[in-house]
């Protein structure tokens, strides 16, 4: 039954007539909203996941590092610590002992290979001291964390290093050589959460050692890259800030060489970059969704020219300019809904599959699943309406006599 | 009140020296009711006559009044209007939309016109039932034959109820039998007193005629009342004119032609000539030279 002649239905079975070019048409439109819906998703999973960080160190955690110039607390601060401009003890002291501080743990790396079943020649060993658990915010899968006190050559695995060393065997309690010493294995963190394309130091990468006994083995003062701290849970966030630095100002005979970030001041800077990347990218996607409409002008165009002696009979027996204006239209909106339609499938496919297979976590925004459908049907009606018109101006005689 | 009233209408193609006349200050009036035969040789004009009063072309110059209201200036949407509600036509190459059924052609009119889809489904199918192919609604045009494609057409014009029906050589791509059914549909349709104008080249179909206008040259030559199952005087002129050629006369080429040419000029009757004002005579002369050849090819 065929008789419902509304514009759509007419418009889709003249568009199914021509089934390669009516795909062809959209797939500009089905890329460009593919495009528009991943790249969106794609930022608001990474921006999500350096969120996520907020639970690596908790919230209440501040991290201390030197920088070069004061002020310029930046995304890329995480390791740029030189040598010559490292934390020392005395900055730890100073930390430590300003008001609303509970607890500061010392984060500093140090060199050699590293021996169990398998060698790992060049680990990332980060020394700190007992209290790093209470800073950071993560749980241990296996054993304990370790406790200098009670045996310095222990030592506390990251996940991924943890089957480096020992493969699939259980690494509690097992024996590692660094330096020439032997460490006992105290515990194996549970994965850290390590966003993509985020700068800090994965820990899960990391052979945690007791500060002590890596000052003792380098031989030297070993300086440290960050100091991370954990404000008392009843201590206002900013003043502390603001107390830390300017003890350490004050220790520093008033220059502002170190930065003390809150766990939100570091989040909302990588943020604004990927903010900034994403927008950017957005904007080209939407570049290829205009791209998209441009050629649905194209076949429409086409198919005013190839329909021409239609057009004419259709105003022979009585269509108003108008009414052939809709008709075409309708066309533009059928391809373009269409297209935008299969986009949006496109892209939740690909974010379903990227979910499963990729270290990316995109998130579906919902937001941009409904914008950039409209703003297609927009970009298409937008284009169609031109070749719209011309179809709609046409002299009946002259288009009858288009064969 | 006249149906149909031209006044001194001209429709010329082209600028300059290339202008083209198609129509050369033709005035006609026609009274409703009336069963009109439009002949002629290819190129005098017909087909325009025919685009003009059904407001698919403008005339360059002169008047028309359809129903006493002026519209040879009238503006597009208001023509296609009028063409929707007043006039129905039927083309030669039948023109029905291959991708849409019998049923959906026949109601496209009442689409444009905004009826709801219950009546346009129901009075398209009375009017398919009129013309005899009830049984064939939901065909598409490719599986019916020449004669009932013509008569979805004619279902087609005549679903919005118009005056007038307008036939552009209706039987023209239609073997002897199918021409026969479309005529009797068209003569039904004068009968419920519709008026209609049809173009042919076939003499004999003037029967249907209750007048017969003979095109020459963009201009009336000749214009005929007849009785209905007649054949008009001028057409039968033609008619016989045409069978005087034989294998030989092909054979013999040009010099054939202007045989035939002196024959037809012989025996033709030419009685009160309209008031149109005498072609220059060279010219027609030409002109009628190259309309047997064309006839002539026809008739084989």
């Amino acid at each position: 039954m065929t008789i419902s002649q509304g514009n759509l239905g007419l418009a889709y079975r003249s568009l199914k007539a021509a089934k390669g070019r009516s795909f062809l048409t959209m797939l500009g439109i089905i890329i460009g909203v593919a495009a528009v819906v991943l790249v969106v998703c794609i930022g608001q999973g990474i921006k999500d996941q350096i969120s996520g960080q907020l639970g690596r160190y908790g919230k209440s955690t501040l991290t201390i590092q030197p920088t070069s110039s004061s002020g310029s607390a930046g995304v890329f601060t995480g390791l740029s610590g030189t040598s010559s401009n490292l934390l020392s003890e005395n900055d730890l002291r100073v930390v430590q002992k300003t008001k609303g501080i509970a607890t500061a743990v010392p984060v500093s790396t140090s060199s050699g290979s590293m021996r169990g079943d398998h060698t790992v020649n060049s680990p990332f060993i980060v020394a700190t001291t007992a209290e790093f658990t209470d800073v950071i915010n993560q749980s241990i899968q296996y054993g304990g964390f370790f406790d200098p006190d009670i045996d310095s050559k222990t030592v506390v695995l990251g996940a991924n290093i943890a089957h480096k060393l020992f493969n699939d065997n259980s690494p509690l309690g097992q024996t590692l050589t660094w330096r020439d010493q032997h460490f006992v294995v105290a515990g194996v963190f549970n994965t850290f959460s390590a966003p993509p394309f985020s700068l800090e130091a994965n820990f899960n990468n990391a052979v945690f050692v007791p500060y002590s006994t890596a000052q003792d083995l380098s031989g030297s003062v070993l300086g440290m890259y960050q100091i991370l701290a954990k404000a008392k849970p009843d201590a206002d966030q900013r003043q502390t800030t603001d107390a830390v630095q300017a003890a350490l100002t004050a220790s520093h005979g008033g220059s502002r060489d170190v930065a003390v970030l809150r766990a939100d001041e570091t989040d909302a800077g990588s943020n604004k970059t990927i903010h900034l990347l994403t927008v950017l990218v957005a904007g080209a996607a939407i570049v290829a969704l205009v791209v998209g409409g441009v050629g649905i002008m194209d076949v429409m165009l086409v198919s005013v020219t190839e329909r021409m002696h239609e057009i004419g009979l259709r105003k022979a027996i009585g269509a108003t300019n108008r009414q052939i204006m809709r008709q075409f239209m309708a066309e533009a909106f059928v391809l373009s809904a269409t297209g935008a339609i299969i986009g949006v499938a496109v892209s939740c496919a690909v974010v379903g599959l990227m979910r499963v297979y990729t270290s990316l976590q995109p998130v579906l925004v919902w937001q941009v699943l409904v914008v950039a459908p409209v703003v297609a049907i927009a970009v298409g009606l937008f284009f169609g309406s031109m070749p719209a018109l011309k179809a709609a101006r046409k002299d009946p005689i002259e288009a009858l006599r288009h064969e | 009140m006249p149906l149909i009233e031209l006044k001194d209408v001209s429709k010329l193609y082209g600028f300059g020296d290339a202008t083209n006349v198609a129509l050369d200050e033709v005035s006609l009036t026609i009274e409703p009711g009336e069963c009109i035969a439009v002949m002629g040789p290819s190129g005098s004009g017909k087909s325009t006559l025919m685009n003009v009063i059904g407001l698919l072309d403008h005339p360059t110059l002169g008047d028309y009044h359809l129903n006493g209201k002026k519209v040879s200036r009238l503006r597009a949407n208001q023509r296609a209007k009028l063409r929707r509600d007043e006039i129905g036509f039927i083309f030669q190459s039948f023109n029905l939309l291959p991708r849409l059924t019998a049923m959906d052609n026949v109601s496209l009119p009442l689409l444009y016109k905004g009826v709801s889809v219950g009546k346009r489904m129901k009075k398209a199918w009375d009017m398919l039932e009129r013309v005899g192919l009830g049984d064939r609604a939901y065909y598409y045009p490719r599986q019916l034959s020449g004669g009932q494609t013509q008569s979805v057409a004619i279902a087609r014009a005549l679903v919005n109820d118009p005056q007038l029906i307008i036939a552009d050589e209706p039987t023209g791509n239609l073997d002897s039998g199918s021409s026969r059914l479309v005529m009797e549909l068209l003569s039904e349709i004068h009968k419920t007193g519709n008026t209609v104008i049809f173009v042919t080249h076939n003499p004999e179909l003037t029967r249907y005629a209750t007048r017969v206008v003979y095109m020459q040259d963009g201009t009336v030559k000749y214009d005929e009342r007849t009785k209905l199952g007649e054949v008009g005087r001028y057409a039968r002129s033609v008619m016989y004119a045409i069978p005087e050629t034989t294998e030989e006369d092909d054979l013999a080429g040009v010099s054939a032609i202007m045989g035939v040419l002196h024959k037809r000029d012989a025996t033709a009757v030419e009685p009160t000539k309209p008031k149109t004002k005498s072609k220059k005579a060279a010219k027609s002369k030409a002109k009628r030279r190259t309309n047997a050849a064309a006839r002539k090819g026809s008739a084989k």
